[in-house]
């Protein structure tokens, strides 16, 4: 069977070209490829595609100046992400489109289809999906939308490409350690957010479900109870359990 | 034309637009190049002006020169990127128009069908008057058709564009000579209310200078026309033209082309100062025309009353006059002489009186003249406008669009009784929101207009059009649209027309859409609060991605309505 494809494609790429569609692909047409907000790319994920094609215009053409690098931040976050929940990073793939390509769009949803076929459906699109699946996509969607991600990835430019008033400029690969980081923080932390909100967990139990050492999982803990995300519910003999608070 | 009533605001436009005499919306149809839509792209310059294909090929394109990508390297090749649109629109795309209904019975004479004329006649056609032209010569076109020679401008582009022109329902009527065949009063009497003349500059200035009345002097716009003409003009095996204008240039190019063996150009100035357009001085050297810079002719010496040798004089350059070139001075004692057996005298253009009513001309000034308005084109005579080479001496075609522009708009308002003054001057400021020159990516260019065209099969025409036109719009890439948004698109419905909101009640002021608007089109105000400045802002959407508490979304497209569009023709979801 053919893999469900859902294409995110930037208005002013692939313009010349009548893109005909196979069925299996869907395109959404987006004012820049910049626009598009991960959040929606996982939406689209968790509704059953198999994958994911962002089509922008190659750098450094953009008709928005900086809309392909803000989508090559978006697709780097996303890989990362969708590795989390534990599908292959794969099933998201950036492709650059310029008007001097020979090929046109079909060729390369054809190839993309071919890549996904070999990997097969995605785990999100079978009837029953996990239902610890499905909150690990929850949680990567509600980290995407997280406050912290989204202003690091606004600031991303800034500080890898300019110096700050101190003259110091953050190497790429050190903002991309931070980047990791932060999204494996903001991930375990909206799921420890999804697990303690049906019910009051302890930390053994939220290591257990996670798949995560207790150690990582009572840091993120502490963390969150300082942001008001989550609260002490009770104790049970020794074990302090958790419950998740209503975020605004 | 002014749109909006209010004067103090000011027009923000980018540079090379506001460089246009024509005011052509370059960042417009530059963007719809970027995606591909060449058809639309030559209506928004058909907006402004009628001849996209002409001035793809000989406009001195001023918005080159004010481009700012000139800032970084080079500027975007506008005026080869207008010519493609055009070319592809007239043999693949064109539609005939319709004549546009006529809504106004008052009936508007233009005289003389140049550039200036054909477009005071296309926009009064368009605001719906019913326009007559009339022209001298047996075809309209003007100097477009008469005195730029065929290799750099073909014939059939400029009927092409009057053939549209006179689609919308212009009349052109040929072969009528103003002053002889019709005069105002006769015109008066026909029911015509008001007039525009623009009949440019035919007459070659001389060169003052002895035996300038030999067999074989003869002016660059005589020599131009008649070739055009297809009248044959003996010029001998030795050609020397005076001048360093474009008729110049032109008009040492077509000689070559006509079989001259040897071709010189003689300027008084040196070659900074030519005010040729420098890629076609490159040609005609390539051509193999010969450049004397820093001589004038003294004397034309003949034998039995042809031209046997040009004498002419050193100069040396002085202090700038008022026209900021530098002055030439001649140094005594220099005479020396070129053999040739053709002297063509290309020192510019002045009016023919015939055929200008009397009450119109400026006895003040020693050259003939016209007394008219520079704003509105108005003459001492009410209803009689002038304007293009006639007013202005002569110039560029570009400028005479714009001067038919003003002219078209100052007639309108004539036969409406409107003030011709009010809200006219030109209230436009150059806006780029590029803050930081240093930062933006060096691109080479990467299209040009074709020199020579390719010889090619039936079968490799399509793919070698098909290659251009992706060139092209690789080209079109390296526009920065530095400018405001492009307007007008989105009432086409050509672009998004996308705008940001910000919800002032979830704004927390945390400054990201400040950096990620790659337009500077935000700002956060005294309360902290982002605000969007609508002129600026193109509807890109990174502030939306980016807002962390959401509180900036589009109008028009929501996250919500990219899933639907995805998840609407699903039917493999769930």
């Amino acid at each position: 069977m053919k893999p469900n494809i859902a294409c995110f494609m930037c208005n002013w790429a692939f313009c010349q070209n009548n893109v005909e569609l196979s069925s299996n692909v869907k395109v959404a047409r987006v004012t820049c490829l910049g626009r598009v907000d991960p959040a929606i790319v996982l939406e689209a994920m968790a509704n059953g595609f198999d994958a994911v094609l962002l089509v922008g215009c190659k750098p450094p053409d953009c008709h928005f100046v900086e809309g392909n690098l803000q989508a090559e931040y978006t697709a780097k976050v996303l890989k990362n992400l969708v590795s989390l929940i534990g599908l292959e990073p794969q099933r998201v793939k950036l492709l650059w489109s310029s008007p001097t390509d020979e090929k046109s769009f079909n060729h390369y949803a054809k190839e993309f289809s071919k890549e996904i076929e070999t990997l097969g459906s995605s785990k999100l699109s079978l009837k029953e999906v996990d239902s610890k699946l499905k909150i690990d996509v929850l949680a990567a969607k509600n980290a995407a939308s997280d406050f912290r991600l989204r202003v690091l990835l606004g600031r991303e430019k800034d500080l890898t490409a300019y110096v700050n008033v101190y003259g110091e400029k953050m190497p790429e690969r050190e903002f991309d350690e931070l980047l990791d980081e932060i999204v494996f923080g903001e991930f375990i932390r909206h799921k420890i957010h999804l697990l303690t909100k049906t019910k009051p967990l302890s930390v053994k139990e939220l290591a257990e479900a996670s798949g995560m050492k207790p150690a990582i999982i009572l840091k993120q803990i502490v963390n969150m109870r300082r942001k008001n995300m989550l609260a002490l519910d009770h104790v049970e003999g020794t074990t302090p359990l958790y419950k998740a608070l209503e975020v605004k | 034309m002014t749109s909006n009533g209010n004067t103090n605001v000011k027009r923000q436009m980018p540079p090379c637009r506001s460089a246009c005499p024509a005011r052509v919306n370059v960042q417009g149809y530059v963007a719809l190049l970027q995606r591909g839509k060449f058809k639309e792209a030559v209506e928004i310059i058909r907006q402004d002006m009628p001849f996209p294909a002409i001035c793809g090929r000989v406009c001195f394109s001023p918005c080159e020169d004010a481009c700012a990508r000139t800032n970084v390297d080079q500027a975007v090749a506008i005026r080869a990127l207008k010519r493609i649109v055009a070319d592809v629109e007239r043999e693949h795309e064109r539609v005939k128009p319709k004549p546009i209904p006529k809504k106004y019975t008052k009936k508007v004479a233009i005289i003389g069908a140049g550039p200036a004329g054909l477009t005071a006649a296309y926009e009064l056609a368009k605001l719906g008057y019913p326009v007559t032209v009339f022209e001298r010569m047996h075809e309209p076109g003007g100097m477009m058709r008469y005195c730029i020679p065929d290799f750099r401008l073909e014939k059939f582009v400029v009927s092409n564009e009057i053939a549209y022109i006179r689609d919308l329902g212009v009349e052109i009527k040929t072969d009528v000579e103003f002053g002889k065949d019709v005069t105002v009063e006769s015109l008066r009497k026909d029911g015509y209310e008001a007039f525009f003349f623009a009949v440019g500059t035919q007459l070659g200035m001389k060169l003052n200078v002895p035996g300038e009345d030999l067999k074989g002097v003869i002016s660059a716009v005589d020599f131009l026309r008649k070739t055009a003409l297809g009248e044959h003009v003996e010029i001998g095996e030795k050609v020397a033209v005076v001048g360093g204008g474009n008729s110049a240039i032109d008009a040492a190019r077509t000689s070559i082309k006509l079989g001259a063996k040897e071709v010189m150009i003689l300027y008084r100035r040196s070659c900074e100062e030519m005010p040729a357009l420098p890629e076609e001085v490159e040609l005609a050297e390539k051509d193999g025309v010969k450049f004397y810079f820093l001589v004038t002719p003294k004397q034309i010496i003949g034998e039995n009353g042809k031209v046997k040798a040009i004498e002419c004089v050193r100069m040396r350059l002085g202090e700038p006059d008022e026209s900021g070139r530098r002055r030439p001075i001649p140094i005594s004692f220099s005479e020396h002489q070129y053999q040739v057996d053709t002297v063509i005298a290309a020192l510019g253009q002045l009016m023919e009186t015939s055929c200008i009513p009397t009450g119109l001309l400026d006895k003040t000034v020693r050259t003939p003249a016209l007394k008219i308005d520079p704003l509105t084109l108005e003459t001492n005579i009410p209803g009689i406008f002038a304007g293009g080479d006639v007013a202005t001496g002569p110039a560029s075609i570009i400028e005479a669009v714009g001067a038919g522009k003003r002219a078209a708009e100052s007639i309108h308002r004539y036969l409406n009784g409107e003030n011709l003054r009010k809200g006219r001057d030109d209230n436009i400021e150059e806006k780029t929101w590029v803050k930081n020159w240093g930062s933006v990516d060096k691109k080479e260019r990467r299209y040009d207009s074709p020199i020579e065209k390719p010889h090619l099969s039936f079968e490799e025409a399509t793919e070698y059009l098909q290659k251009t036109k992706k060139k092209a719009m690789f080209e079109a890439f390296r526009c920065l649209g530095c400018g405001p948004c492009a307007e007008c698109l989105a009432n086409l419905e050509l672009c998004e027309g996308d705008k940001a909101v910000v919800d002032e009640s979830l704004c927390i002021g945390c400054n990201t859409c400040v950096a990620v608007c790659p337009f500077g089109a935000i700002k956060k105000d005294e309360k902290e609060i982002a605000r969007v400045n609508e002129d600026l802002c193109k509807g890109c959407g990174i502030c939306a991605t980016r807002c962390p508490e959401r509180a900036i979304t589009m109008k028009k497209q929501s996250d919500a309505s990219i899933v639907n569009m995805i998840l609407a023709t699903a039917e493999g979801g769930k």
